[in-house]
């Protein structure tokens, strides 16, 4: 029998090469919530209650931002997803005394839970405040917990958690790709709340590829990034909304 | 010749032919084997995924369930599914709540303390059947069987009307709040008028240039919002030629309002006269590059525009410039939406927004109204409407009467979604049995006698004509997802056990052994159609690939030209519309409106939708009124304050919400809370918005004038904090908590 080839390194990108972004184009987004709940279901992210959520407690690691512009009878309402930034110069990450909160290869922010000793310094140096902490015990009446994705840990109290871009969707499809010897497709791998926006508002790639469907939109003219002035350098682009491509 | 396989090789073949199946059929009739004797196919750890239908509201969304070990764990869009093309919406996505929701009935019950004694007694399957059988064999004569259902699946659909037939019972009656609120019945009647068929229109949203809807909030609930959410996104960037414009007509400033370019915040019950004026503007004025529009003067005779005007509060240039847009434009579009039917001139609205289509020559045209091609058999082709809300009162009378012997409800919770002066909590005391297959105990199940839990639709058979439909004709097929999780029982087992008991016609009329083989000779009627998707040479392999692929669609786009049929000889007329309660008494409208988390109530026994932030207020987990900043400052409340709002009907108390995109002279109010049973997320939450809505005396007896209430706010000096994900001590500004 004939020994399967091995994939080349030639053919395979390395991690490191990689930038995994995400564009954000808000003149599609229609603030529905579908990716919140998608996150949810995803990524094991646990409900708190009414009475915590009026205290601010809420752990969506996705949230929809919605502004008001003007005032009666002239007002427009604008919505923002909000979710981590992905940072190439993090502030949540010098100031983790654990080093629980680091730089992955692939310019990620990945958070190590069972290192998180929960002094939330990460959360208070986040300027888009989009960690959240674990305040009491997640809880999922049975059966509730058989919805929990295998894939994914869950988080106890005292830790802190956030956005991964779904980075067990990023390993598999890497490590189905290095199976197969095929590199990765534009849009073979997508986040959760991605894969179900109805809009196609959100669209995540390589930002290190040229070619990718992500680096195409970033040149937008409407493309800009939160709190661009703190100097943060976002994986995350948005494109304005109520204009046209040029 | 001996041929060996190592076991490196054969897991590699295994994961090779696992890939090139994608998507697996569940076995026929068992779903799925316990998993500590794995079937073949499932390797530990591994991912199946299975094809099936979203029932978490009636559009018919394809997904894919991904199973491991025997467990759902995740929904997802169903991408080869032609409708929602691989998206779902945030109810699409909390479906498994549904499956594993803590609060699930586990075995049919009985309620032994007498209705609303909540003391339920498990019963056996066999035992409940038995007792039923014998029920219904003393229907007859002066008596009949009752079904009242939500908008159930099209595969159950003719089960329940065959049941009923051969008992000699009428037709089920199907009502649901969800559809009353996006006026499904007014639009089935809309294009029965004007096109002569019985299926919903699709509107091209995708390739319009200017969409004008009225009250359409297609974007969050109405009719088939992931579909219209994905041309929506084509509509804005998608397009070669251009950004499309939106303008939406709503007293509130809805969350598509809220993606809109334009929003003109009309008076409620005006929007038809708007539509009405626009046509006269552009007629008079022969706007657009249509032609001659000399032959529609005459739906127009009777309009003038300086009253139009006045009614609605819009000036005459403001209509004008709207004219121009919408006549202007190449690929325009009217969407005559669910705000319409809460009024008592719905169907003269609709026309008048109708009209605009046919007069803009928009039939049949890229971005216009299209009627969709019917699915090529018999099974599939009868679209099912709700019912006029005048057969919810025949039946009730009938009811009162005594004349029903046995209720049945599948699929609607009547006792929640309804006013208490229609009458039919009152009624169902006059009725011997009530029989409910609620998978829950919602609050009609508490006034049931028996409760004969259904599988929830993870577990279940079935199939979804989708309708409105995609660019195509589409069946969705439903199978299990998963082993069911306790002792319930599909519906259409219940009707086919009961029919095999009772024997005779029954029997006859609902010949199958069980569910899927029903299915099966349903499903096989479009085998050999040259039309589909499914390449199969037997039966057998067309209905492994129906379940395998998620359905049947045809593979290439065909949508048909609507043709018009007679009304439009007449002037149209928009009367105006009518109002419960004096406005010296209840000075301003209310607007209920359908939340886009809990829908009509459904999703609130499902905490990640209770706790999904509501996309305009932010606020979860309850109820809420909203107020124009004026009148809220007129009424001396803001944020949080809790108010009382009475109507002619009745009265409920919630916090505030300062809301700047509403009229001042309407406060709105979100429908799915207020729950009293329906399980521990959903119980004592909240008010519920119905219990305001007052009857209309002009009301048109086929609807339920749900937006037809007027109201007086008393502020009540309590203060409660409305979870809510923005902050309020911001000084004005907007920041998250």
């Amino acid at each position: 029998m004939e020994k399967a080839v091995k994939p080349s390194a030639k053919t395979q990108k390395n991690a490191s090469e990689r930038r995994w972004g995400m564009v954000i184009d808000l003149d599609r987004c229609t603030g529905c919530q579908a990716c919140v709940v998608a996150c949810h279901a995803e990524n094991n992210v646990p409900v708190v209650g009414e009475r915590e959520a009026a205290s601010g407690r809420t752990m969506h690691w996705i949230r929809i931002e919605r502004y008001w512009e003007g005032e009666y009878p002239n007002v427009k309402a604008r919505f923002m997803p909000v979710l981590c930034q992905q940072c190439t110069q993090a502030p949540c990450e010098p100031v983790c005394p654990v080093f629980a909160t680091y730089h992955t290869a692939e310019g990620l922010n990945a958070q190590i839970y069972n290192r998180c000793i929960g002094t939330r310094f990460c959360g208070s140096a986040c300027p888009y405040k989009v960690r959240v902490f674990n305040w009491f015990r997640p809880e999922f009446p049975e059966p509730l917990g058989e919805q929990l994705n295998p894939d994914v840990s869950e988080r106890s109290r005292g830790i802190i958690e956030k956005c991964s871009f779904c980075i067990q969707r990023l390993r598999r499809a890497e490590l189905d790709a290095s199976a197969s010897g095929n590199p990765l497709a534009d849009g073979a791998v997508q986040p959760a709340c991605v894969q179900s926006c109805p809009s196609s508002a959100l669209i995540f790639g390589d930002m290190n590829d040229p070619e990718s469907h992500v680096s195409r939109l970033a040149l937008s003219h409407r493309a800009f990034r939160l709190l661009d002035f703190l100097g943060t350098d976002p994986a995350v682009i948005y494109l304005k909304g109520g204009e046209t491509n040029v | 010749m001996t041929h060996t396989v190592s076991r490196r090789s054969f897991l590699k073949i295994a994961a090779g032919t696992g890939v090139a199946a994608g998507l697996n059929p569940t076995v026929r009739r068992v779903a799925l084997e316990p998993f500590v004797r794995p079937p073949e196919e499932e390797l530990p750890g591994k991912a199946t995924w299975y094809a099936s239908t979203c029932r978490q509201c009636p559009a018919g969304c394809g997904i894919i369930v991904r199973v491991i070990n025997g467990r759902a764990r995740k929904i997802e869009g169903n991408p080869g599914h032609p409708l929602n093309r691989g998206k779902l919406c945030a109810r699409g996505q909390a479906g498994l709540q549904v499956l594993y929701n803590p609060d699930r009935l586990q075995n049919a019950v009985r309620q032994t303390g007498g209705r609303g004694s909540r003391h339920f007694e498990p019963l056996q399957w066999d035992e409940v059947l038995d007792q039923l059988a014998s029920s219904l064999r003393g229907v007859g004569g002066g008596s009949e069987v009752a079904f009242l259902g939500g908008l159930m699946p099209t595969h159950l659909y003719p089960l329940v009307t065959r049941f009923l037939e051969a008992l000699g019972s009428p037709a089920p009656v199907l009502f649901d709040l969800h559809s009353a609120m996006e006026g499904r019945t007014q639009s089935h009647d809309l294009t029965q008028r004007w096109f002569g068929s019985m299926e919903l229109p699709i509107y091209d949203i995708g390739h319009a240039e200017v969409i004008f809807s009225f009250g359409a909030n297609f974007l969050e609930t109405w009719l088939s919002p992931v579909s219209q959410s994905y041309d929506y996104g084509t509509m804005r960037q998608g397009q070669s030629g251009g950004r499309g414009f939106l303008v939406q007509f709503e007293p509130r400033l809805s969350g598509t309002g809220a993606s809109a370019d334009q929003w003109v915040p009309v008076q409620p019950g005006t929007q038809g006269l708007i539509a009405l004026g626009l046509g006269r503007i552009i007629v008079e004025e022969n706007l657009g590059r249509v032609g001659s529009h000399r032959e529609h003067a005459q739906l127009y005779r009777d309009v003038n525009v300086g009253a139009v005007a006045d009614a609605s509060g819009l000036p005459v240039e403001r209509l004008q410039k709207l004219a121009r847009i919408f006549a202007d434009a190449d690929r325009s579009v009217a969407l005559p939406g669910g705000g319409l039917s809460s009024h008592t001139n719905a169907s003269q609205s609709m026309d008048a927004v109708m009209a605009l289509n046919v007069i803009m020559r928009r039939l049949g045209r890229v971005g216009g109204v299209f009627l969709p091609q019917q699915v090529p058999a018999d099974a599939f082709s009868a679209p099912i409407s709700p019912s006029p809300f005048r057969d919810l009162g025949k039946l009730v009378q009938n009811m009162r009467s005594g004349r029903v012997g046995v209720l049945m409800i599948y699929g609607a919770n009547p006792v929640y979604e309804l006013p208490r002066w229609s009458g039919f909590i009152d009624a169902l005391t006059n009725v011997p049995l009530v029989v409910s297959f609620c998978p829950f105990i919602d609050e009609t199940a508490v006034q049931a006698d028996y409760v004969l839990p259904d599988h929830t639709y993870l577990e279940g058979w079935g199939y979804q004509v989708c309708s409105p439909g995609a660019d195509r004709p589409v069946v969705s097929s439903q199978q299990p997802a998963v082993r069911p999780l306790y002792d319930t029982r599909s519906t259409a087992e219940v009707l086919l056990s009961l029919a095999s008991r009772l024997g005779g016609a029954l029997a006859q009329a609902l010949p199958w052994p069980d569910e899927p083989t029903y299915l099966e000779e349903a499903s096989a009627q479009l085998f050999g159609s040259s039309i589909g998707v499914i390449d199969a040479r037997t039966e057998a392999g067309f209905w492994s690939q129906w379940r395998q692929v998620g359905g049947w669609w045809s593979a290439k786009p065909i949508m048909q030209e609507p043709e018009l049929a007679g009304l439009t000889e007449g002037p149209l007329q928009v009367p105006s519309a009518s109002f419960a309660g004096k406005p010296d008494q209840f000075p301003y409208y209310l607007m209920p409106y359908e939340s886009i988390a809990l829908s009509d109530g459904r999703g609130a026994s499902q905490p990640w939708l209770q706790e999904t932030p509501d996309p305009m207020t932010t606020a979860s987990w309850n109820t809420w009124v909203e107020l124009n900043p004026e009148t809220a400052a007129h009424l001396g409340v803001t944020d949080n304050d809790i108010v009382r709002v009475v109507s002619p009907q009745g009265a409920l108390e919630a916090p505030v919400v300062v809301y700047p995109g509403i009229r001042p002279d309407v406060i709105a109010i979100p429908t799915g809370q207020g729950h009293q049973d329906y399980g521990r997320f959903a119980a004592a939450r909240g008010a519920n918005v119905m219990d305001l809505i007052s009857p209309v005396p002009e009301q048109e007896v086929s609807l339920l004038a749900w937006g037809a209430t007027r109201v007086r706010v008393e502020a009540v000096h309590k203060v409660m904090t409305l979870a809510r994900l923005e902050s309020l001590d911001g000084e004005g500004r907007e920041t998250v908590r």
